[in-house]
């Protein structure tokens, strides 16, 4: 049976009302198609291609343009941004607000990467800055932070955990040359403090609807950060409990929460940190392939387990 | 010719809506709840993330159980009877994906994927191993070679008619990008054979899809149709595909094919055709209100403007990405406009309204996934002068911007 002819059935057992029913009907003919996701992709495809533009120029043409115009021109988009956003949003409130038209995120996230480009480009060219990256970053993140939580605004809040990361002395970029003790340390600092910072602010109700972007974050650059200190090859024992930890802990609460990316984390994680203990020493290429059978096998059954038990369509 | 019946997948299909609707408040949650104990399907299915995991587990687990196979029981046999034995896997495997969806009934759940998935990458590596072994991919010229992706195009045609995989589909359009390299040489013919083979593909999907309009089988013939457009744009336009393809593709010395090696009325037609094609398929899209059509048109415009200055020779600019980033914000706030003052916020079937949950959580979920990663993209990455750590040092600017901008 079609889902038109379910909707008919549906209509005539008085389900659905009739204007219900020609609306869905509707729908399902793809009589009326929305192109909401479409438009806030061009959008945000524009907003990005303006800043990389933007970026590229001013690098490029600095010296001829001269820093005072250069200067004058970020300014210019900058405050155009914030000034828009300021008189545009609505009152602040602790719940999820609405952006008050489609295109108020992406003047916020235009105006914190212009912000961004501005503070760049006064240490490139002048050396403002010189010395004061740390606070800086810790300035802009701040600053981040605040956008994010005033406009209700997930871009901007990234931008801010992504500043945060920065003042912490983690880059994305960096992280395969550089699994030093001391960077696992920060970044495992950075976890505790995105982490705890976000369950404080959801507990206080403060945009709870966040919550689950720290989580993701804190949860994914803590695994990194224990994965490189069980990769390593003296000490890793410790290292190997906090993983078994926090893969019960994530397993815990992505079962609990029925958020099953933690479930995720916590078995691909897991059975890399588990794997690369149990077979580094390992020479014989039959043990490690039957061990690889054997593992994955298991993997499977305990997660259609989980699957039948907890994971039905989500 | 699908494993899964027809009412089966109607059944997932509406209870899929059905979700979709609630989210979007046009059903109440008692609606909704009474509705669904009428959509319960007798498919197994679980959520994206168990299904990514279970595909990968058990692809480990096959892989591995064939490495092991072939190391135990035949440990220093030729290549051609390792390739034999792939092949059988290739059976085996398939097989086991068979009835993984008959009998245990399992609909996308990762675990019929990563076997159907498998069997093809066993066949093909098999069928090489057994028939060409000695002699290094792609460095043979004669045309007996290309059965090796021959078979894996068709085998995954057959796949994604079979479970109904949708990725089955480029796999099988790369298999195909394959083929040409084995029958000439001439980077323009290569282009044309291929752009031919999607032409046809594309011909037989737009009739098959017609008889389709209203059922589940709509979302699939339509995805195909779009990567089917996206294939033959990508065909060509020689200034975004590499030349010699496929192995331009894969960087297997693809070396580039100067503009005076194509003819000049070939080369000014792939030009005119990149122009032309962009409008063509949008129209489709617009007429058949696809939004993956739409996508693919929307795509190749996209495209389109960025490869015309290498294609005329004209040199680019640092600005130019400022004016298609106003242009793109000016066409998002334009079309929204205009779709916002007509009757209802509707014009010609179209609105810029929301009608999709889902559309709620794919914005949620890739605003914080996207806000995160592209400042690190867009921005000069830093450079290090020391690889001593140092807290309070952030390398990277705010929101990733290089601290060496």
């Amino acid at each position: 049976m079609t889902i038109l002819a379910r909707l008919e059935q549906w209509r005539e057992q008085g389900a659905i009302s009739p204007e219900q029913h020609s609306h869905l009907a509707c729908l399902c003919r793809g009589e009326l198609l929305s192109l909401f996701l479409e438009l806030n992709l061009l959008l945000y495809a524009g907003v990005l291609a303006f800043v990389a533009g933007l970026g590229w120029t001013a690098t490029t043409w600095s010296q001829q343009l001269g820093d005072v115009l250069v200067l004058a021109i970020l300014s210019t988009i900058f405050v155009t941004c914030f000034w828009y956003c300021f008189s545009r949003a609505p009152a602040w409130t602790f719940a999820q607000t609405p952006a008050p038209n489609a295109a108020f995120d992406y003047v916020l996230y235009l105006g914190g990467l212009v912000w961004c480009i501005e503070l760049a480009y006064l240490e490139n060219r002048l050396h403002i800055l010189s010395g004061q990256w740390d606070v800086y970053l810790l300035a802009t993140a701040g600053f981040f932070f605040f956008l994010a939580y005033r406009f209700d605004n997930r871009f901007v809040l990234s931008l801010a955990l992504s500043s945060l990361a920065g003042w912490f002395g983690l880059s994305i970029s960096h992280w395969p040359s550089h699994q030093g003790a001391a960077y696992r340390l920060y970044a495992l600092l950075y976890c505790l403090v995105v982490g705890f910072g976000g369950a404080l602010l959801q507990r206080l109700g403060l945009k709870p609807h966040f919550f689950g972007t720290y989580l993701h974050i804190a949860t994914n650059v803590l695994f990194w950060a224990v994965l490189s200190g069980v990769f390593e090859h003296e000490g890793y024992s410790l290292w190997f409990l906090v993983l078994l930890l926090a893969c019960g802990v994530s397993l815990a609460w992505g079962l609990k929460r029925r958020q099953f990316a933690f479930v995720a984390y916590s078995a691909v994680y897991g059975y890399v940190g588990v794997s690369s203990m149990l077979i580094r020493n390992v020479s014989d290429f039959t043990f490690v392939l039957t061990y690889f059978v054997f593992t994955a096998v298991a993997m499977v059954v305990g997660l259609v387990v989980i699957a039948r038990r907890f994971g039905r369509q989500a | 010719m699908r494993i899964y019946s027809a009412a089966s997948e109607e059944t997932l299909r509406a209870s899929k809506l059905l979700a979709d609707w609630a989210g979007e408040g046009f059903l109440t949650q008692e609606q909704y709840q009474r509705l669904k104990r009428e959509t319960v399907s007798e498919l197994r299915t679980t959520n994206i993330f168990l299904r990514l995991i279970l595909f990968l587990f058990t692809l480990i687990s096959v892989c591995a159980a064939a490495a092991l196979f072939l190391t135990v029981f035949v440990p220093h046999s030729w290549e051609q009877t390792n390739g034999i034995f792939l092949v059988i896997f290739a059976a085996v495997s398939y097989a086991a994906a068979e009835l993984a969806a008959s009998r245990g009934r399992l609909y996308r759940y990762g675990i019929e994927e990563a076997l159907a998935v498998g069997s093809v990458g066993f066949l093909c590596v098999g069928m090489e191993f057994a028939l060409f072994s000695g002699h290094p991919l792609l460095t043979a010229s004669d045309a007996a070679h290309s059965l090796v992706p021959a078979a894996g195009a068709v085998f995954s045609l057959w796949i994604w008619r079979r479970f109904g995989l949708w990725y089955a589909f480029p796999a099988a359009m790369i298999f195909t990008i394959f083929l040409s390299g084995y029958w000439t040489q001439s980077d323009a013919a290569q282009r044309a054979i291929i752009a031919v083979f999607f032409v046809v593909g594309l011909i037989c999907v737009a009739a098959l899809r017609t008889r389709h309009r209203f059922d589940y089988l709509d979302d699939t013939y339509s995805l195909a149709e779009a990567f089917l457009w996206l294939g033959i744009y990508l065909a060509i336009n020689l200034k975004l595909s590499p030349s010699n393809l496929p192995a331009g593709w894969w960087g297997w010395g693809g070396s580039g094919v100067a503009v005076s090696e194509y003819t000049r009325s070939f080369y000014w037609t792939t030009w005119v055709l990149i122009w032309v094609l962009p409008p063509v398929v949008l129209v489709r899209g617009i007429r058949l209100k696809d939004r993956f059509v739409i996508a693919a048109g929307a795509i190749a415009a996209v495209l389109t403007l960025v490869s015309n200055k290498p294609y005329l020779g004209w040199p680019r600019h640092t600005w130019d990405p400022m004016l298609l980033g106003i242009l793109l914000t000016g066409v998002a706030w334009f079309l929204r406009r205009w779709l916002g003052r007509g009757p209802g916020g509707i014009r010609a079937g179209f609105t810029a309204a929301r009608l999709s949950g889902k559309d709620k959580q794919w914005m949620s979920a890739s605003s914080a996934v996207l806000g995160l990663v592209t400042p690190q993209s867009i921005t000069p990455s830093p450079q290090t002068t020391s690889p001593e750590v140092r807290f309070g040092g952030g390398a990277s600017g705010g929101g990733g911007a290089g601290g060496d901008y």
